[in-house]
């Protein structure tokens, strides 16, 4: 039951998906369609072909087997031993003419004969010549006609009309050739670029909607899952922009061109090649369901291994420390080896199918050809036809094997797409107003009436918090981990909505108010810093070429930064990557007051530091601290005994609640939890 | 040569134990080839027959048998190259991977310090890869091409013509000698390519870890800008590449079809004036066909060939990587260590360009001692214990376990006498029950149950769903650091040997549970070593002696009562350590108050 419902879902959402990836193709319908119309071309070419080299066959390489006539030099195309000959004529105008036969590897020339004649002669000749004696270079058929043997030099001014026809199927075979390569040079570039165009635009797309959902989709959404939407999934449509749809679309000509072309030539050949179709596809069918699941078995195994493999060169240590190489060598093996059981078992599948598939088209090359062959004695064929089927037969059989696999990689696309889409409709649950008030500037009073907040359903991470912060204050939150502190800096960039409450900024709720307004005018200084690759200009600025470089240099020596900067080899522009491993903690989070200075905040929202940092640099950071508040209403997380006591009022929390509010003094005297903990901490610094 | 081939990763001995498979291989192959070429013949002769009437029903027939007989024989040749040569790739692929292993389980943890396992992984994957390919698919399209171009081309010039195959050779040679520079230069912008995708890839990876900042500096639509550009690039990188293969393609098409041109004209010209038959002329236009894969692979088959090459180089990196510590020759297999170690002005640096991180350690530790190593991060600690395990070798001094220097014991014997719980609990991904019989392979339930219940982790596993089968990492139950830490000492404890170290095995444990684990530990470790790495004095209270380092030197030594007595580090450390519990005692006093 389960396994029905999930079907009908998937079919349910595919057409939906199809709708959807059409869009897409819009703006490039008239492109598309015009390669779709060079691809029909190209398959006419290919069809045509064959059929050239049958026509060249059948009219001028056996065109002994027509008569020639014997007419005035006016006439004539061919001048032979002062007779003049030609191939077209009128039957009435015409007396005398002569014939070449083909016997035993050789050409004869038979001169003086009437039209019907030569007919006659030539077709007793396209049987089996019973009554002919060669005497020397005389061929003499029935005993009346005589023939004379003719050697290169006579053939090649006899059969010169049949050679400037060769010429002509020639030069047309190349005129076509050099079509089909412009056509198909333009097709593949106009689709490729048609492709990389669209998969450029839902990059372009996804990332941009990504950037703009809630933090919360990234608190449960990992990040390799986020960027493999936007990277591998949408390289997998590219596939199917680029190349599937228009394969499939070729190859479908292909198989309805090649149908129609030889039912039209020749009916009944036609249907015995047909009829080894089903075969054919039969085998491709069964091929690609046993190579998919085989394929699938590796994938996880080689996977698995590759898991093992990594996890105990990490742990190497552990192994040899607990002597447990042979053993763990004994796994590896099994795993190893069970790995190239598999995959012997994918060369052996192959190694009977692909040859299989060979054989069968062979076979149907040999019954083609018998069949044909047969036709051919009985007139019922010409030997040029013969060819082009022979010639259809294997063209034939290859864009139906081709559309299996387009079939499944039209599937993979399918799938890549509803990846992508489910991430396209994630909605942003934080709604701007459509006309949001704008304030004129942002002073920096925050007001949290009776706010609720949970990061999910009842689970409160604040309950009834209520407080005021004026323009230019400094309030410390103080609390065990846990006790919503962090949550109270989320919630005043609006990174979260609340459930109950109300959240304001100078007097105005946040959410009337423009996001990207207050989220300007706050600064915030995270506990860990993220460092981008690129250098430390670059780092503070970000992206914004409106901070000009001396403010960059001043922010930096403003926060005490400018020191170690100034120290690296290349100043600010030494490179940096996103781990920022080549700097230490302290000079990171130094790093980060200057690019918030540069911002230039109103508010100042600070989750303290509580990393390992040496004594020289805990002073440069609390110095750098002292200037990046000055002037600005701070909220912060502090840790610190330095920093709370300097706050102009102290917030104690716990379990999500404000137990205890006052400055440093009027708490001591509360002796309540801010007093234990001072003491703790005092003792302890 | 002999010496050569008896080398461990020398990929000549490797092949060399599979020529039969190669020999076999490479004979079905050019069978198979050979016997192709008789179908275009059979094809020309049933033409000819037809041309000529000198066939009639039974001859078409038996011309037909023929062609079905060649192609069986065609697809059981196949099916056997395919087997012998691809099968033998796989067979040294997999070979290669296990001795690859071996090897690496040999080489010391300096080697794993200085390469990450992401680049150790390469070797096992794209190199390896390299090497089967050029062993497998680039082997047979090497000789399959060559075989084939060269068949191909005498039975064109002895049944066809000489002066026809003379006219083809140009274009076909073009093709060849066109697609190698093709190969080369397809490689060199797909390499863009990818690495073109790859930028794009860290772009989006950093940008989404970076989310918090970019929302809270207002910079989404200058991230989107920035991407555009990596954006644009990658789809410049895209069409490069396809610029390339949208001319080559067609070009290759049309040198091919140029081929039949010059047959059409050329080849209908020799027929017509008798100097080769038609069914010889049909002929022809199918071995040309035949031709251009010949001509393609062989260019390809010398690029993966030397790609090939290049990643045999990289595995012998690994192979010719000298093991730093290893058995002397002539060690004394038969000894057991009872437990008493001693160390003599013992120094230590991580490589000679290093400053020391241990110096002028001398400490004697009896059987059935426990000695508690205390000091900041930083000092040394774990280096100690890592130079007891000879994770390393030591600069200066000596380390001697029952009175035997360490080099002189066979490896496998120290690790066996050292159970060791690290500092960062490493369990492989599998049950409970066999990380913590990692140690002891042969372990009894029972004897496992015992041992995690001295950890104090049998009621843990228990409360699992699976219990003891419980599957530990990305599969299965995600421990928490405390039930990681206990399993790891379980798996120690399991082990039983004579000296037991722990890592700061206890600091994720809550003090009950560390004081139950510590009795147990008094009880089960009596008269035998045991070293331990602490942060609280309630763990090295009962301890015989402790020792305090402080970079990379001891500072105090001796028991708890003389060290009180010496009034220095250890005795602050006691106070403070006093005074905090004392203050959380008191905060936890208010709460409930308040």
């Amino acid at each position: 039951m389960a396994k029905i419902t999930e079907e009908v879902i998937e079919t349910s959402y595919s057409g939906n998906i199809f709708s959807r990836l059409f869009v897409y193709m819009k703006p490039y319908l008239k492109r598309m369609f015009f390669c779709l119309c060079l691809v029909l071309l190209i398959t006419v070419f290919d069809l045509i072909k064959p059929m050239l080299i049958a026509s060249a066959i059948d009219n001028y390489i056996e065109g002994y087997n027509h008569p020639y006539a014997i007419v005035s030099q006016e006439m004539g195309e061919i001048e032979y031993h002062e007779t003049y000959l030609t191939k077209h004529f009128e039957k009435e105008s015409v007396t005398e003419f002569a014939q070449l036969i083909y016997y035993e590897d050789d050409y004869y020339f038979f001169q003086g004969l009437s039209l019907k004649e030569s007919e006659i002669l030539n077709k007793i000749s396209q049987e089996e010549l019973k009554d002919a004696v060669l005497n020397g270079t005389t061929l003499t058929i029935n005993r009346v006609y005589q023939g004379e043997k003719m050697d290169e030099e006579d053939l090649k001014i006899l059969r010169s009309a049949d050679f400037k026809g060769i010429i002509q199927i020639g030069i047309l075979y190349a005129i076509i050739l050099l079509l089909k390569v412009i056509c198909n040079v333009i097709q593949t570039w106009y689709l490729q670029l048609t492709g990389q165009n669209i998969i450029f635009s839902i990059r372009q797309q996804i990332f941009k909607h990504i950037h703009s959902l809630p933090l919360r989709y990234f608190d449960t959404n990992p990040v390799g899952r986020i960027v493999t939407r936007a990277t591998n999934d949408v390289e997998s449509l590219h596939q199917m922009y680029a190349n599937i749809i228009v394969r499939l679309f070729s190859n479908a000509i292909l198989i309805v061109g090649y149908a129609v072309v030889m039912l039209s030539i020749h009916l009944e050949m036609a249907l015995t090649c047909f009829a080894l179709l089903p075969f054919v596809l039969v085998l491709s069918v069964i091929f690609k369901k046993i190579s998919r699941k085989i394929y699938r078995v590796i994938r996880t195994k080689v996977s698995a291994l590759n898991t093992f493999l990594s996890e105990n060169i990490s742990g190497m240590k552990i192994i040899q420390v607990f002597a447990r190489e042979k053993e763990k060598y004994e796994e590896f093996k099994e795993r190893s080896q069970d790995l190239y059981r598999s995959n012997m078992k994918e060369i052996i599948t192959f190694a009977i199918f692909q040859p299989l598939i060979v054989l069968i088209s062979n076979l149907a090359l040999a019954f083609v050809i018998y069949k044909g062959a047969n036709g051919v004695l009985d007139d019922s064929l010409t030997v040029g036809t013969l060819y082009i089927f022979a010639s259809y037969i294997s063209s034939f059989f290859s864009p139906i094997q081709s559309l299996a696999e387009q079939f499944t990689s039209l599937q993979n696309a399918f799938a890549s797409a509803e990846k992508i889409f489910t991430v396209l409709d994630e909605k942003n649950p934080i709604v701007e107003q459509e006309s949001p008030t704008i304030l004129n500037e942002v002073q920096g009073k925050i007001e949290f009436k009776n706010v609720w907040f949970a990061y999910e359903n009842d689970d409160y991470v604040l309950k009834d918090v209520s407080f005021t912060i004026n323009p230019g204050e400094k309030v410390a939150f103080v609390g065990a981990t846990g006790a919503g502190k962090s949550s109270i800096l989320n919630l005043i960039g609006r990174y979260y909505d609340i459930q109950k409450g109300q959240i304001l900024i100078d007097g105005v709720d946040i959410k009337k108010l423009s996001t990207k307004q207050i989220r300007s005018a706050i600064g915030q200084v995270q506990q860990d810093v993220f460092i981008f690759t690129g250098d430390i200009r670059s780092n503070i600025r970000l992206l914004n070429d409106d901070i000009q470089e001396e403010s960059i240099i001043e922010a930096a020596k403003a926060v005490n930064a400018a020191h170690f900067i100034e120290q690296l080899p290349n100043q600010y522009d030494e490179a940096v990557t996103e781990r920022g491993s080549t700097l230490s903690a302290g000079q990171r989070q130094l790093l980060s007051f200057a690019r918030t200075l540069a911002y230039d905040p109103r508010i100042l929202v600070m989750d303290e530091a509580t990393a390992n940092i040496d004594t020289e640099t805990e002073q440069l950071i609390q110095e750098a601290l002292e200037t990046l508040m000055e002037g600005r209403t701070t909220i912060m997380v502090a840790h610190r005994l330095s920093t709370i006591q300097h706050a102009d009022k102290i917030l104690v929390m716990d379990k999500g609640r404000i137990k205890e509010s006052g400055t440093h003094q009027q708490l001591l005297e509360q002796n309540g939890i801010y007093k234990k903990l001072y003491e703790l901490q005092l003792y302890t610094e | 040569m002999g010496n050569q081939s008896k080398k461990k990763g020398s990929l000549f001995s490797y092949i060399w134990k599979y020529k039969f498979q190669y020999i076999i291989g490479l004979l079905t192959l050019f069978l198979v080839d050979y016997i192709g070429l008789f179908i275009p013949q059979y094809t020309g002769e049933i033409t000819d027959g037809l041309t000529s009437h000198t066939l009639n029903s039974s001859g078409i027939a038996s011309l037909v048998w023929k062609i079905i007989l060649c192609g069986i024989f065609i697809t059981v040749g196949r099916f056997l190259w395919r087997y012998f040569l691809f099968g033998t790739a796989r067979k040294i692929e997999c070979e290669l991977r296990n001795d690859m292993f071996a090897k690496m389980e040999t080489l010391s943890q300096r080697y794993f310090n200085n390469n990450k396992t992401g680049d150790l992984m390469t070797y096992f994957t794209n190199d390896l890869e390299a090497v089967r390919n050029a062993l497998g698919s680039s082997v047979l399209s090497c000789f399959d091409s060559i075989v084939m171009t060269v068949l191909v081309l005498y039975k064109m010039m002895t049944y066809v013509s000489f002066k026809l195959t003379l006219t083809v050779i140009i274009p076909m040679g073009l093709i060849a000698v066109f697609g190698y520079y093709f190969g080369e230069e397809f490689e060199r912008r797909f390499l863009k390519k990818q690495q073109s995708f790859a930028n794009l890839s860290d772009h989006v990876q950093e940008s989404i870890s970076g989310e918090r900042v970019i929302k809270a500096f207002v910079q989404e639509e200058k991230q989107l800008k920035e991407f555009e550009k990596i954006n644009e690039n990658n789809r410049q990188a895209n069409l490069h590449v396809v610029k390339l293969m949208a001319t080559f393609g067609p070009s290759l098409d049309f040198v091919v079809g140029f081929t039949y041109v010059v047959t059409i004209i050329y080849g209908g010209y020799l027929c017509m004036i008798g100097n080769i038959t038609l069914g010889r002329f049909v002929a022809f236009n199918s071995y040309i066909g035949s031709l251009i894969w010949p001509m393609l692979a062989f260019g390809d088959s010398i690029t993966s060939i030397s790609q090939g090459i290049a990643g045999m180089r990289r595995l012998h990196q690994v192979f010719d990587e000298k093991a730093e510590i290893f058995d002397q020759e002539n060690v004394d297999k038969s000894i057991v260590l009872q437990g008493k170690i001693s160390l003599k002005n013992v120094d230590f640096a991580y490589s000679e360009s290093l400053p020391n991180v241990l110096s002028d350690i001398s400490v004697n530790i009896e059987q059935g001692e426990t000695l508690a190593i205390l000091g900041r991060t930083g000092s040394g600690k774990t280096t100690f214990v890592n130079l007891l395990c000879r994770v390393y070798d030591i600069t200066s001094g000596s380390i001697e376990f029952d009175d035997i220097d360490i080099k002189r014991i066979p490896l496998h014997i120290l690790h066996e006498s050292i159970a060791y719980v690290p500092q960062d609990n490493f369990l492989f991904s599998d049950t409970l029950a066999k990380n913590i019989a990692f140690g002891k392979q042969d372990a009894t339930m029972n004897e496992i149950i015992e041992a995690c219940e001295n950890a104090c982790v049998h009621d843990n596993i228990i409360d699992f769903p699976e219990q003891y089968e419980t599957m530990v990492g990305e599969r299965g139950v995600t421990l928490s650091g405390g039930q990681k830490q206990r399993s790891s000492i379980a798996r120690a404890l399991l082990k039983d040997s004579p000296i037991l170290i722990l890592d700061d095995s206890l600091s994720a444990v809550d003090t009950d549970t560390e004081e139950k684990i510590l009795t147990n530990l008094k009880q089960i470790r009596q008269g035998k070593t045991t070293i331990m790495i602490a942060h609280r004095i309630s763990t090295v209270q009962n301890t015989d002696h402790i020792l305090i380092l402080d970079e990379g030197k001891i500072i105090e030594y001796g028991t708890y009562e003389e060290l009180i007595k010496l009034e220095g580090v250890f005795k602050t450390m006691v106070e403070k350590q006093q005074l905090e519990k004392q203050l959380q005692e008191a905060s936890l006093e208010v709460e409930y108050n308040g």
